[in-house]
């Protein structure tokens, strides 16, 4: 009889099955470590799942909370494990978690990720997520006493990789495939992301911020990436002038598509009309949602004055709520060697580090101290854009020099309340 | 001396020469059938984007047998998405369906997690999800259990084009929420609903007092300097597990009490309507390993409702928008409880007058 | 970005802190009252020495001596 019945049960059924992969990692890994080789965790994929049984028995997790280990001079990249269950099972006491930052988009060649299998199946579980939440590489589970060689062995590789962020520091920045397979691109998300990961390698490696912070990179306003949702600093691709029409293939897709149920009526500032000859998209209505974009990419396109919207502040509900990013920068030309959008994150990171709060992420932040001051330290000026609709009570603060001066204004500075 | 700071390689170095060569250059594309993109470059360069569904967590055995694929089909180049499926970019059409029957035999993956726009039939997308019992030392649920429950019972809708509109399914496995399940038409987020249980001897010896009491967003949490421990005012906590994060004293872990909330309704693309956080629908459902039927059951029932009512295009919130919420938990059989009223001390509608889309004219 | 300086004296002062228990970088140079940027480049070069380390519980990062680091793990491992 099997040793783990219960999670047995999820090798069945039609989806690809994480169980089957556990238990591939382990025989192969038993296999190959009887046949001589250089294995140091033989035994660690078969322990996990002889813990996840437990689990699912127990309905509970057996992780334990939390502990660092990392590499030399690193305060980030590994997430360290242990379990409640290592007298049990003495296997998997530790199993730490490496983070390595993916090549951005997720690209790869098959030499990159056989690099990383060899190094992970030597000092590791051999087990991966591709990928995390954030987008990096995850390692899962190797013992403390490996993780500098791993990461040593990583770095020596043809094409070698390093650790992505964790904690309390800047984390791995993702990017939309962009430019390289979508026509919808507004900016080139990659080259961007690939610079910010560069530019932040100290803050991405040695956690030093009250909390964590993400940059995210999506080339257009459909978000691939979930930017606005889950980065502090999200870097939306947009545009400001017309979308471009070909009225040829406009009509081609006529010829079977429903564009007055389906574009034209969907269009949600009614900025689109079509008469059967002729689409029109009334530029100064438009918002450039995507959905008529999305519905005929072969006729529509995105405009010519392209750049990004910056939106700030996303994040989940820990702890005070969640946050869509909020519309900071309407509008901001993301051009090489993006100068402007690093001095902005990077007056960012320094106003968050001197006034934010242990545990306090970016959007907690500006709550606390007020739109208008971030936009000072951005040096932006305020726009209509960034708002839904103007405040809807009168409660406002007036600086000093907008009050005019009044024998009250006197009296108020003469008890030096002014 | 060792290396540190050299960032991940350069990602140009990791793109197929078609890829490459039409970068930025790309004039349309076209979903050719479910799982496969046909992108046409301005040069007039074809590549055929074949994508596959993953449990996320992989085998090295596994992903060397991807790699062996790629250099057979893909000239040695693949790509992951955002939503943990994996593509292979071919040139020749001709060997689409001996590349989805060899990655089918040796790996098991099955091919589609496409939508299509054009047409207006969209296939559900991968589950995005979190480690659960797997790594996690705070979930209230597991994950990669749960979400492999869930897309046996929806894999249909994985390999075919049968949706309405786009719908995303996540899955987060505490409240912490590593991904953007708060903004997704469907999410599933694991939830404590026990006060933690503070352990004198741990908080003692491992926690600092202060800074855990601070991590309470609704003040529940009292210092108490004779004993060196820490305090819990049950009639204030909501059980989210920030003073466990902080503290390992503070566990609150309730096997029969730990399980999953579902929401609807969110989402983050622009398209149509702004960005939305998704709703509580359903406040709770028991942990029931190894399969979770129960909770199977309701995302099925949400999803197929939605499908079979939907207009073309209109994801979940769409509808509900055109119906209205009555009609929604009428038409789900979802019960409407008292759960389901915003009672939480801190708003989460702070500055609600902000704008969190682009959409905005010029 | 400047160059930032210290003297000994100030690294001592620092190292006294880090051997007491887990800081996080702000709190730290609030107690001390030093400059922010000064803590963050002493622990910095602390930790490059080997002497201090990070500590982390997975979302937030803390800085203490090794020797304090290694004696939590030790006192977390048996809980």
């Amino acid at each position: 009889m099997s040793e783990t019945p219960l999670v047995d049960e999820l090798e069945k059924g039609p989806w690809p099955s994480f169980v089957k992969e556990i238990k591939k990692t382990a025989e192969n890994m038993e296999k190959r470590a009887a046949q001589g080789m250089d294995i140091k965790l033989p035994k660690t994929a078969r322990a996990l799942l002889k813990q996840l049984e437990i689990s699912y028995k127990d309905k509970k997790t057996h992780w334990k909370h939390g502990g660092i280990v990392s590499v030399v001079g690193y305060g980030g990249g590994v997430i360290g494990r242990y379990s409640d269950l290592g007298d049990k099972i003495p296997e998997i006491e530790h199993f730490h978690t490496m983070r390595i930052n993916m090549p951005t988009g997720w690209f790869y060649t098959t030499k990159a990720l056989r690099g990383l299998c060899d190094v992970w199946e030597k000092w590791g579980s051999g087990l991966t997520n591709m990928h995390g939440s954030t987008g990096d590489i995850i390692f899962l589970g190797t013992r403390s006493e490996y993780l500098q060689p791993c990461f040593e062995d990583l770095g020596n590789l043809e094409i070698p990789f390093d650790l992505g962020g964790s904690g309390s520091a800047i984390r791995t920045p993702s990017a939309c495939m962009g430019p390289a397979l979508c026509e919808f691109a507004c900016y080139d998300t990659l080259d961007l992301c690939y610079e910010l990961t560069m530019t932040f390698q100290n803050e991405l490696h040695r956690p030093m911020y009250p909390y964590k912070f993400k940059f995210k990179c999506s080339g257009c306003p459909n978000d691939c990436v979930a930017a606005k949702a889950r980065a502090d600093f999200a870097i939306i691709g947009n545009w400001k002038d017309e979308i471009k029409v070909d009225q040829e293939a406009v009509k081609e897709y006529a010829k079977w598509m429903d564009i007055e149920n389906e574009v034209v009526k969907l269009c949600p500032t009614k900025a689109i009309s079509w008469n059967g000859r002729e689409l029109k998209i009334d530029a100064k209505n438009c918002v450039h949602c995507m959905h008529c974009i999305n519905k005929m990419p072969k006729a529509l396109k995105p405009g010519d004055e392209r750049g990004a919207t910056i939106l700030i502040g996303g994040k989940a509900p820990f702890v005070e709520g969640a946050v869509i990013g909020w519309v900071m920068i309407p509008f901001i030309e993301i051009k090489k060697p993006y100068e402007e959008i690093k001095e902005i994150a990077t007056r960012t990171l320094e106003w968050w580090d001197e006034e934010g709060k242990f545990r306090e992420r970016l959007a907690e932040l500006i709550w606390r101290k007020g739109v208008r001051e971030y936009l000072k330290v951005i040096g932006k000026d305020v726009d209509v854009r960034i708002v839904k609709a103007p405040r809807n009570n009168p409660f406002m603060f007036f600086k000093k020099e907008e009050l005019r001066p009044s024998p009250y204004i006197e009296e108020l500075k003469k008890r030096g309340m002014f | 001396m060792v290396k540190t700071d050299f960032g991940p390689p350069k990602y140009d170095t990791m793109l197929h020469p078609i890829i490459k060569r039409n970068y930025g250059k790309w004039k349309y594309h076209e979903v050719i059938r479910p799982g496969v993109i046909k992108r046409v470059a301005e040069s007039g360069d074809v590549i055929y984007v074949v994508r596959f569904g993953t449990p996320r967590l992989l085998s090295i055995y596994t992903i060397r047998e991807l790699c062996d694929i790629a250099d057979k089909y893909s000239d040695g180049y693949l790509r992951w998405t955002s939503r943990n499926n994996v593509e292979f970019f071919l040139t020749d059409e001709k060997k689409i369906d001996a590349l989805i029957k060899e990655v089918k035999k040796r790996v098991g993956f099955p091919c589609g997690g496409t939508w299509d726009a054009v047409t207006g039939k969209y296939g559900l997308s991968n589950i995005v999800h979190t480690q659960g019992w797997v790594h996690c030392h705070t979930p209230a649920i597991d994950a990669s259990g749960i979400v492999k429950s869930i897309m046996d019972e929806l894999y249909e809708y994985f390999v075919d084009h049968k949706l309405p509109a786009m719908c995303r399914i996540s899955l987060a496995c505490c409240a912490n929420m590593c991904g953007a399940v708060h903004a997704s038409d469907i999410a599933i987020v694991g939830i404590h609903r026990t006060p933690p249980l503070p352990d004198d001897d741990m908080v003692r010896r491992t926690c600092e007092i202060p800074s855990t009491v601070a991590a309470c967003p609704t003040g529940a949490l009292k210092p108490d300097m004779k004993a060196k421990t820490i305090k819990v005012d049950v009639e204030k906590c909501m059980y989210c597990g920030n003073c466990y994060t902080m503290c390992p004293g503070m566990p609150l872990f309730d096997p029969e009490n730990d399980g999953a909330a579902i929401l609807v309704g969110g989402k983050i693309s622009d398209a149509r309507r702004p960005p939305e956080l998704s709703k509580v629908v359903v406040p709770w459902v028991p942990n029931e390993p190894p399969r979770w039927p129960t909770l199977v059951k309701y995302i099925k029932q949400i999803l197929e409702a939605w499908a079979s009512n939907a207009r073309k295009h209109e994801r979940l919130i769409e509808w509900i928008d055109r119906i209205g919420w009555e009609r929604f938990f009428e038409i789900t059989g979802l019960e409407f409880t008292e759960h389901l009223i915003d009672d939480y001390r801190i708003t989460p509608y702070f500055y609600g007058e902000l704008r969190t889309s682009v959409q905005f004219r010029w | 970005m400047t160059e930032v300086t210290y003297t000994e004296e100030e690294k001592k002062k620092i190292l006294e802190q880090l051997s007491k228990k887990t800081w996080k970088i702000p709190e730290l140079a609030k107690v001390i009252q030093m400059d922010k940027a000064k803590v963050k480049k002493i622990v910095q070069d602390l930790i490059d020495q080997g002497i201090a380390a990070y500590w982390s519980s997975g979302s937030t990062t803390y800085v203490a001596t090794k020797a304090y680091v290694q004696e939590l793990e030790k006192k977390r491992a048996q809980g």
